[in-house]
């Protein structure tokens, strides 16, 4: 009898976690897209028409994914320099400098990144198709992003470690925030 | 005449080993990769207290009374074997979990996630390439450790048909016991307090960085 009850329990549990999270993600982003539905003005109006454009061909398609997938890479390893520098002793400038340097040319690159066209029915990507379904909210995202690299990449350009670090936080938030729900896992 | 079997810190480790390695799993696929740190620093607490009180808790904890060798196993497979706690047979299945979890941990503790966003508390300690591969191998390694609980619940189930109900004594602590069987020796209270207090300090230590803090 006990081990029905545990057993069920765990089951109970197991249940539960499997049920939360799309739950959860799927209210987000309802909450999301009505927050969207409301300040759609303000939404970057140059990454809509980015993604309003006429769909590449698919040799186009398959570059730019390659390109982005590159590039996207490359701000890994900027991103992981920049936080091995930070945790670090003595951290260089000159070294956070060149990662928050490439966090900002990314950045200015992403909205010309996702034209549609370019998802996981074209080729080998992670970017997840809900990017295409929700354009205004993937968007913002994006422009998050932006943000946050610039603002980083200003404070490492005035020489001020302790604003870089204090901005390092909002960076990784940024990334999380359009990783999450706009791509796939790794494998 | 059921007799006790298991003490409460067996129990409690199995059952946490247990519920951590499905939450490690879950957290780290659902976007909560620091939850996921947290429970692996768990588990490496678990995993030094046990192994602790495999040399100073009750009997049937004791790496001592349950390891053996090819012989006894053999012996075991003849239906020479009496006793309480862990089989020869089962000891490999103890052993080879534990350390596979061993593994696991220090894998997890050296990684960084594909962003830089997260990072194991002694991830400053390698290089980014050996930080990377470790994580590439600590998501590999989780398939060593599903094969083991595979077979380990394979083993449960294939002593339930033949009539031995192995989950409720390591639910309750008890159950029967061969006639003539040494019954368990319990441990001490104080002893499991230090063998844990043991556990949650080099836990701490190394998540400060470990050995003078990070850099």
């Amino acid at each position: 009898m006990r081990i029905a009850i545990f057993a069920a329990a765990g089951a109970c549990v197991l249940l539960a976690g499997c049920g939360g999270p799309q739950t959860s993600q799927a209210n987000n982003a309802q909450a999301n897209i009505s927050n969207e539905s409301r300040d759609s003005n303000t939404a970057a109006p140059s990454n809509a028409m980015v993604m309003l454009a006429a769909a590449p061909s698919k040799d186009q398609a398959l570059k730019i994914m390659h390109e982005r997938h590159e590039a996207m890479e490359g701000l890994g390893k900027a991103m992981k320099t920049l936080h091995r520098e930070l945790d670090s002793s003595k951290p260089d400038i000159s070294v956070i400098r060149a990662q928050t340097s490439t966090m900002t040319s990314v950045a200015a690159k992403i909205p010309s990144w996702f034209p549609i066209g370019t998802g996981p029915d074209v080729g080998k990507t992670r970017a997840k198709a809900e990017i295409w379904k929700q354009q205004d909210l993937f968007a913002r995202k994006t422009k998050d992003y932006a943000s946050a690299a610039q603002a980083i990449d200003a404070a490492a350009k005035s020489g001020d470690v302790n604003k870089v670090m204090a901005l390092h936080e909002n960076v990784d938030k940024a990334c999380k925030g359009c990783h999450d729900p706009f791509r796939a896992p790794e494998h | 005449m059921k007799q006790p079997i298991w003490d409460l810190p067996v129990r409690l480790v199995h059952w946490l080993l247990a519920g951590l390695i499905a939450f490690s799993w879950w957290s780290v696929h659902n976007h909560h990769t620091d939850w996921h740190i947290w429970s692996g620093c768990a588990i490496l607490t678990l995993l030094i207290f046990r192994l602790l009180w495999g040399f100073f808790g009750s009997s049937t904890a004791r790496f001592s009374t349950f390891v053996r060798g090819p012989k006894q196993i053999e012996g075991y497979f003849r239906g020479q074997w009496r006793g309480i706690g862990h089989t020869p047979l089962g000891a490999l299945s103890v052993i080879a979990l534990f350390g596979a979890l061993a593994v696991q941990v220090g894998l997890g503790l050296i990684s960084e996630d594909e962003d830089g966003l997260y990072t194991g508390p002694l991830y400053r300690l390698v290089s980014t390439d050996t930080s990377d591969t470790a994580r590439d191998v600590h998501e590999l390694w989780f398939n060593v450790i599903l094969g083991l609980i595979a077979l380990h619940v394979a083993a449960i189930v294939f002593y339930r048909v033949r009539g031995r109900h192995l989950t409720k004594a390591m639910i309750t602590g008890r159950g029967v016991v061969d006639p003539g069987s040494e019954p368990m020796r319990p441990g001490k209270l104080w002893v499991a307090l230090i063998c844990l207090a043991i556990g949650v300090g080099v836990t701490r230590w190394i998540i400060a960085g470990a050995p003078p803090f990070g850099s």
